[in-house]
């Protein structure tokens, strides 16, 4: 069976625990949610499963097999994909070429790297920014770029973090529409994390919640909106951010 | 369009510009301006060898003198008369001793040295990244200024190694010249080229995306050292002579604030940072051997070259960090390049 897990995963930075105890699956073809407040962990257990971040503690396993001690590119050649938080495009570059680097780094040469780089732009539905020099894109679209660029080569699993974030109302429900594309016509396994928790609710099969760094509730959707335990999670750090998801639960 | 289409005009142009000068000193028929062309063609292949590296992998590199230093005790090694080397290098193993090549084949093979001995260091040194491998490229440096210093029986120590076959024809400088900058562009449109300098850039998401940037900076540092390599053989062949600081801290600067005044990210701006400050070099070259103005002679004091040199580089950092060139290149539409690094 194919999955990409991670058994009773920890960090720790200086005494801070970011991640303790974490056990999360991935599965080809669904859609994965994480959520949980500010500082919660999330970006760092992205980190760990792509291979940026050693763990303290645990493991990752793709179809069983551990990936500790590989590099990110090793990672990412395994066909586990990420995007950033800040976008991290390469802003001197074409939007082209950006798809076109991992085709590139995947081991592609630059004609194939190319060829495919047209066609996911095309798939993703944004051809016209082909030639756009991506330091120029206005944030939603930088953010559909970082994704068709994590998409080339076809990973099995793909890792969203905060790709909503800033997007208006109308834009973030285009992004679930792709995101819906990405597990159901590639078959990918799709990781999302989202402060934009009605966005989680509605996309995913399964959700996770972290909250200082362990997994507070696991379950559907509908028993992530009723969880008491959630709402308290998110009570808890006052942040402005909080008070929408707060009106999601209820 | 492949890519190799799109970019093709920027080495041709380049090509260009180099058989003008060259060109020009042929037709010149002075013998000084023909030295003078052969003097900017070297650096031209070293200024250039060092693009390769420093351009795409935004590692400042200290170190690369150190293979033209290799190539060319490469060059002496292959060429120098067998009966010479016998008193001068009289360490050298026996096949070596009676080996004697043509110029161009000893050039061949310092090519191939450096780039064994730039794998060898490299293989070390591009797992760091930033001012630690600038400082370690430093260290390399000394260390081969210092093993050629010292080792009496095959490189004289500090002694000058001479007997080097002259080569005073400009068409072999012309020829490498541009072979180098065609090196360059090659690299810089392969897939090698395209990831590093994507690592140079956002090295998070490049790692993300799959590429491993030590080895595709080790795959630069060979490549570059080769054309260094070559460059070293070339240069002993258009003097006749070399000792360990003829490529050592002097070559070092020169080049570096070559490549710096015509822009590090740039193929065109390492050509034209040659072309441009060999020529304000050249003009205080005269002037340091004075002028005379009906009967009075203005002359500079000695060493003014080197402050000069100096004195651009700094005003280019401060007013135009790029470089002149600013990390674009000359190319026929003057249609902004897809991939900046060509
Ligand atoms: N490299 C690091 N060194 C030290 N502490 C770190 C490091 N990275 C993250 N942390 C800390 O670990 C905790 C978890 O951070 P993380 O970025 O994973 O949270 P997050 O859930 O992604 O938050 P956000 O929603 O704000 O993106 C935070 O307290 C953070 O300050
Ligand atoms: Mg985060």
């Amino acid at each position: 069976m194919s999955q990409l897990s991670t058994d009773k995963l920890s960090v720790a930075f200086a005494g801070l625990k970011a991640l303790s105890d974490v056990d999360l699956t991935i599965k080809p073809g669904h859609i994965t949610g994480l959520i949980g407040p500010n500082g919660a962990g999330k970006t760092t257990l992205v980190n760990v499963l792509t291979g940026f971040q050693a763990p303290t503690g645990g493991a990752v396993s793709l179809d069983g097999n551990a990936l500790n001690g590989l590099k990110p590119h090793q990672i990412r050649r395994k066909g586990i994909a990420r995007t950033f938080q800040g976008g991290r495009l390469f802003r001197d570059l074409a939007v082209i070429d950006n798809l076109e680097v991992t085709g590139v780094g995947l081991g592609q040469s630059r004609a194939q790297a190319r060829a495919e780089a047209v066609a996911m732009l095309d798939w993703i539905g944004i051809p016209a920014l082909q030639n756009r020099i991506a330091g120029t894109l206005p944030y939603t679209d930088e953010r559909r770029v970082a994704i068709g660029r994590a998409l080339i080569g076809k990973p099995d699993y793909i890792l969203l973090d905060e790709p909503a974030a800033g997007m208006s109302g109308a834009e973030a429900a285009d992004l679930s529409a792709l995101i819906r594309r990405i597990a159901s016509e590639m078959g990918c396994g799709v990781l999302l994390i989202e402060h934009n928790v009605g966005l989680v609710l509605n996309l995913c099969d399964h959700i996770v919640v972290l909250d200082s760094g362990a997994v507070i509730e696991t379950g559907s959707p509908e028993a992530i909106r009723g969880s008491e335990k959630v709402r308290h999670a998110y009570m808890g750090t006052a942040a402005e951010t909080n008070l929408p998801v707060l009106e999601t639960l209820s | 369009m492949s890519v190799a289409r799109r970019t093709i005009s920027t080495p041709v142009i380049l090509a260009l510009l180099l058989i003008a000068l060259a060109l020009m000193a042929v037709f010149s028929g002075s013998r000084p301006f023909n030295q003078t062309i052969i003097d900017i063609f070297l650096r031209v292949i070293l200024v250039v060898g060092l693009y390769i590296f420093i351009g795409n992998s935004g590692v400042i590199s200290f170190g690369h003198a150190g293979f033209t230093c290799l190539g060319g005790y490469a060059a002496a090694w292959l060429t120098i008369p067998p009966m010479m080397k016998q008193t001068l290098l009289p360490g050298l193993p026996d096949w070596l001793m009676n080996l004697q090549l043509p110029f161009w084949a000893g050039a061949i093979f310092a090519a191939v040295w450096a780039a064994i001995w730039a794998a060898v260091f490299g293989k070390i040194l591009m797992r760091l990244s930033g001012i630690a491998a600038s400082i370690a490229t430093f260290a390399m440096l000394a260390m081969i200024n210092t093993i050629y210093s010292n080792w009496e029986s095959v490189t004289a120590a500090t002694s000058s190694v001479v007997g080097i076959p002259i080569v005073r024809s400009i068409w072999p400088y012309l020829i490498a010249a541009i072979l180098a900058v065609f090196v360059a562009w090659a690299h810089s449109i392969s897939r090698a080229g395209l990831a590093l300098r994507a690592a140079r850039d956002e090295p998070t998401a490049a790692a993300a995306s799959g590429i491993d940037a030590p080895k595709e900076r080790l795959v630069a540092f060979i490549i570059s050292g080769a054309v260094m390599g070559m460059g070293g053989a070339l240069f002993a062949h258009s003097i006749g002579v070399v000792t360990p600081d003829t490529f050592y801290l002097t070559l070092t600067f020169i080049t570096l604030s070559m490549l710096v005044v015509g822009g590090m990210g740039s193929l065109s701006g390492a050509v034209l940072g040659v072309v441009i400050l060999s020529g304000l070099i050249q003009g205080l070259r005269w002037l340091e051997a004075g002028v005379s103005i009906g009967t009075t002679t203005f002359a500079i004091p000695n060493g003014l070259q080197e402050i000069t040199l100096g004195i651009v580089m700094i005003l280019i950092l401060a007013r135009r960090p790029s470089g002149i060139m600013a990390n674009s290149e000359l190319n026929w539409t003057r249609s902004r390049s897809e991939d900046p690094g060509v």
